[in-house]
């Protein structure tokens, strides 16, 4: 089982909508997939038409009162569960900071899932904390959406400092960063694409676009390829996914 | 995980009209239907079905034609694999022609070295219908399956309720819903089956005795319905071993050979000598004509995890000692259908049910005793043998020493499977998990060794045709050298695993079996 994290400092850059398209993608392959939605918000529980509510709330989970088993919910497509987001899920940070072995507990969670999945997804919020360091001690590789501007680059930058600073943190963790919501037609996309590429090679090659087709995921309420599977996004997201396991 | 509810409409009238009626009322929304032609397959010992799975390959009757590879749980309903297969292709006879796709290693594992076989093939119409919840979520699916078996009559129609997890609720009251409103009765099994009952089908082969002797019988009897049970086993494996279906046909065949061999050895005071002898002779000349062609399948089913103990960069170097192993099991099969179409054979084959149904007009001179007595003494024989043999092995005995004590080990095994009903069942499985563990380190040793001699004979036959790369012969040589290291461990854990064979406690198990007095075990 691997465990995968879509997380970005900085919001809106599309990591809810890569974790709900590359795991839709992943289970169509006919992997065993679970997003856990770890973000208050619950937009990935949105798309799925799940109720964003867990019995016990994170403090239930946090504190080993739930297995997070129980917590599942199938979604509408084959071998693709999810873990419903809750809003006291806005408190992860105080509640990892009263357990015992804080950084290690997401992962204990997942650990009795291990022979029930093949990846996971933890679709995070948009923070640097003490949940943050949860999801990259319990994660194999982040996955990173950077969109092609100043500030959004400069996040990149300060999570790869994060990374470099904190080896005990992050152990095994690899960081995949790939472009994000990426407009061709503005001059700026293009020039910083190709600045941050040659700044960092090893970025994925694919690139996602700032497509219609992903907004209207909330009107769907789905994944791009259930309800536009020739559309470019749907095609950049299986091209991605393809190169995420190709590096893992 | 949530189990599905499978359930059969016993109803009269139209079962696809009456459900639709129903769905209408429990507000089900259709949101697929499809004709398609499912053809079920399975391994001949029906090994997918007996661990609650089913694969079968679903063609649409319309549309695109492009196959999809099923593979399911029959209890949660869950996918384990879906993989479409390439249009014009054979289907998948072996693990090794599965599509690379997620589960398919899983179902590799399973099938090992069995062949899929079709084991019914129907005409379906499918349709999927859901129930929604106030987000629109699916909380449960249904499957309403109206199927046909090819040349038959329909099958009662099915209806699958698959819940979806974390909504069992909805499922229950749902099933309830549709139980008070059209006569549906639970249906235990899965449609395959249904249409393997509908179609005659034959019992899947099994491997296993599932000998239940009368412990009240004579010798002869018991004697006689082992025998009997073993010619069936010859008779239902005789054709995959004449095509070549699968290696597990000859395999199972050859084990039943060898049983009835040890059988007749066994019947000693049973049968009467002239009788013994001379089905003793056909059966070891059956044995022997079997011997090639199950040597050269066990090299190749061996190979891939030979090639696996070499770095990844020189299996290759393996692929002409593949080939030539390809080629001697061709011949060797050849040569044993010719021997299989042989007057001998068919004389064996005429004569031997004959001898088993008929009166022994002679017999031995504890045919009259009861089975369990004769059976007993056989046992404690064997028994004694193998302790009184395994304790003389030391670290300085010679190979030759531990080979014996394996065939003495197989005599015992073979008494312990063929009688054991006659004796003290619970006592008969701790005694033949106890001689497993000694038998697998013993087998070890001597599979080892004789693969070890088997690939220098290669090498040599390689090396005769001229046209071997060194880069082979080197590959071969990393092979041997693993072979040798995995014989020196089990030779190193022989000592171990005899002791555990010859513990006080399973010496009473032993004895509790043969019945004999505490002080007089071996």
């Amino acid at each position: 089982m691997k465990i995968l994290a879509t997380y970005n400092i900085k919001g809106g850059v599309g990591k809810t909508a890569a974790a709900v398209n590359l795991a839709h993608r992943a289970a169509s392959e006919g992997h065993r997939v679970l997003v856990w939605d770890l973000d208050p918000q619950g937009a990935a529980t949105f798309y799925f038409r799940v109720k964003p509510k867990v019995k016990g709330g994170g403090e239930a989970l946090v504190q080993g009162r739930r297995e997070l088993d129980r917590a599942i919910k199938g979604t509408d497509f084959d071998n693709l569960d999810l873990v419903p987001a809750d809003f006291s899920y806005r408190n992860l940070d105080l509640l990892l900071d009263e357990a015992k072995k804080p950084l290690g507990r997401l992962g204990k969670l997942l650990a009795p899932l291990r022979g029930d999945y093949d990846y996971v997804f933890l679709d995070c919020p948009p923070s640097i904390s003490l949940a943050s360091e949860a999801v990259f001690r319990a994660s194999d590789a982040l996955i990173v959406p950077v969109v092609p501007t100043t500030l959004s680059a400069r996040t990149f930058d300060q999570l790869e400092a994060f990374v470099a600073d904190n080896p005990d943190v992050v152990k095994k963790l690899r960081i995949l960063g790939f472009f994000s919501m990426v407009d061709a037609r503005k001059r700026l996309h293009r020039e910083q694409v190709e600045d941050l590429r040659s700044k960092w090679p090893e970025l994925l090659s694919t690139q996602v676009p700032s497509a219609t087709d992903v907004e209207r995921m909330g009107v769907h309420r789905g994944p791009v390829a259930a309800f536009a599977p020739s559309s470019r996004a749907a095609k950049a997201f299986a091209a991605l996914w393809t190169e995420i396991t190709a590096r893992l | 995980m949530s189990e599905l509810q499978r359930f059969e409409v016993v109803a009269d009238g139209d079962p696809e009209a009456l459900l639709a009626a129903v769905a209408e009322r429990a507000g089900l929304v259709a949101v697929a239907s499809v004709a398609a032609r499912r053809v079920f397959l399975d391994t001949p010992d029906g090994r997918l079905g007996a661990t609650g799975t089913t694969l079968e390959i679903r063609t649409p009757v319309r549309g695109r034609k492009a196959s999809t590879l099923l593979w399911t749980s029959v209890v949660s309903g869950d996918s384990l694999a879906a993989v479409e297969l390439t249009v014009g292709a054979d289907p998948p006879r072996f693990a090794s022609d599965l599509p690379d796709a997620s589960g398919s290693r899983r179902l590799a594992d399973l099938i090992e070295m069995r062949a899929l076989v079709a084991q019914a093939e129907v005409m379906s119409r499918l349709t999927t219908l859901v129930l929604l919840d106030g987000e629109g979520k699916t909380t449960v699916r249904v499957l309403l399956d109206h199927s046909t078996p090819l040349g038959r009559a329909p099958l009662p129609s099915v209806v699958e309720l698959l819940p979806v997890r974390g909504y069992g609720r909805e499922a229950t009251a749902l099933g309830e819903l549709l139980a008070a409103q059209v006569t549906l009765r639970p249906l235990p099994l899965p449609l395959v089956d249904l249409a393997r009952q509908a179609l005659g089908s034959p019992a899947y082969l099994s491997s296993k005795l599932r000998l239940a002797l009368d412990r009240n019988a004579d010798a002869e009897t018991a004697w006689r319905t082992v025998l009997v049970t073993l010619n069936a086993t010859m008779t239902d494996n005789l054709e995959g071993t004449r095509t070549d279906a699968d290696s597990e046909f000859l395999h199972d065949f050859r084990v039943a050979v060898r049983r009835t061999r040890s059988v007749l050895q066994e019947g000693v005071d049973v049968l009467a000598p002239d009788a013994r002898d001379r089905w003793r002779g056909e059966f070891k000349w059956l044995g022997d004509i079997t011997t090639p062609t199950r040597d050269a399948d066990v090299h190749l089913l061996d190979l891939p995890a030979l090639m696996a103990t070499l770095p990844p960069e020189r299996a290759a170097d393996l692929s002409p000692l593949r080939d030539l192993l390809i080629d001697r099991q061709r011949r060797s099969h050849e040569q044993l259908v010719a021997d299989l179409a042989s007057d001998r054979y068919a004389s064996l084959v005429e004569q031997w049910p004959d001898f088993l149904e008929g009166p022994w007009v002679e017999t031995g001179p504890e045919a009259n005793e009861r089975g369990n007595l004769v059976a007993a003494q056989r046992l404690a024989k064997a028994w004694k043998r193998v302790v009184r043999d395994g304790r003389r092995i030391d670290e300085g005995s010679l190979a030759e020493a531990l080979h014996d004590l394996r065939k003495d080990a197989k005599r015992l095994r073979y008494l312990l499977e063929c009688f054991g009903s006659l004796l003290d069942p619970q006592q008969v499985a701790m005694a033949v998990k106890a001689l497993k563990g000694l038998q697998d380190c013993l087998g070890e040793f001597q599979d080892t060794e004789v693969q070890a001699v088997a690939l220098a004979g290669f090498a040599d036959a390689l090396l005769a045709r001229g046209d071997v790369a060194a880069a082979t012969l080197l590959a071969m040589g990393g092979v041997v050298e693993h072979l040798d290291d995995r014989g020196r461990t089990a030779r190193h854990r022989f000592a171990e695993r005899f002791a555990t064979f010859d513990h006080p406690d399973i010496r009473r198990v032993f004895r509790r079996l043969i019945d004999i007095p505490e002080d007089t075990d071996g």
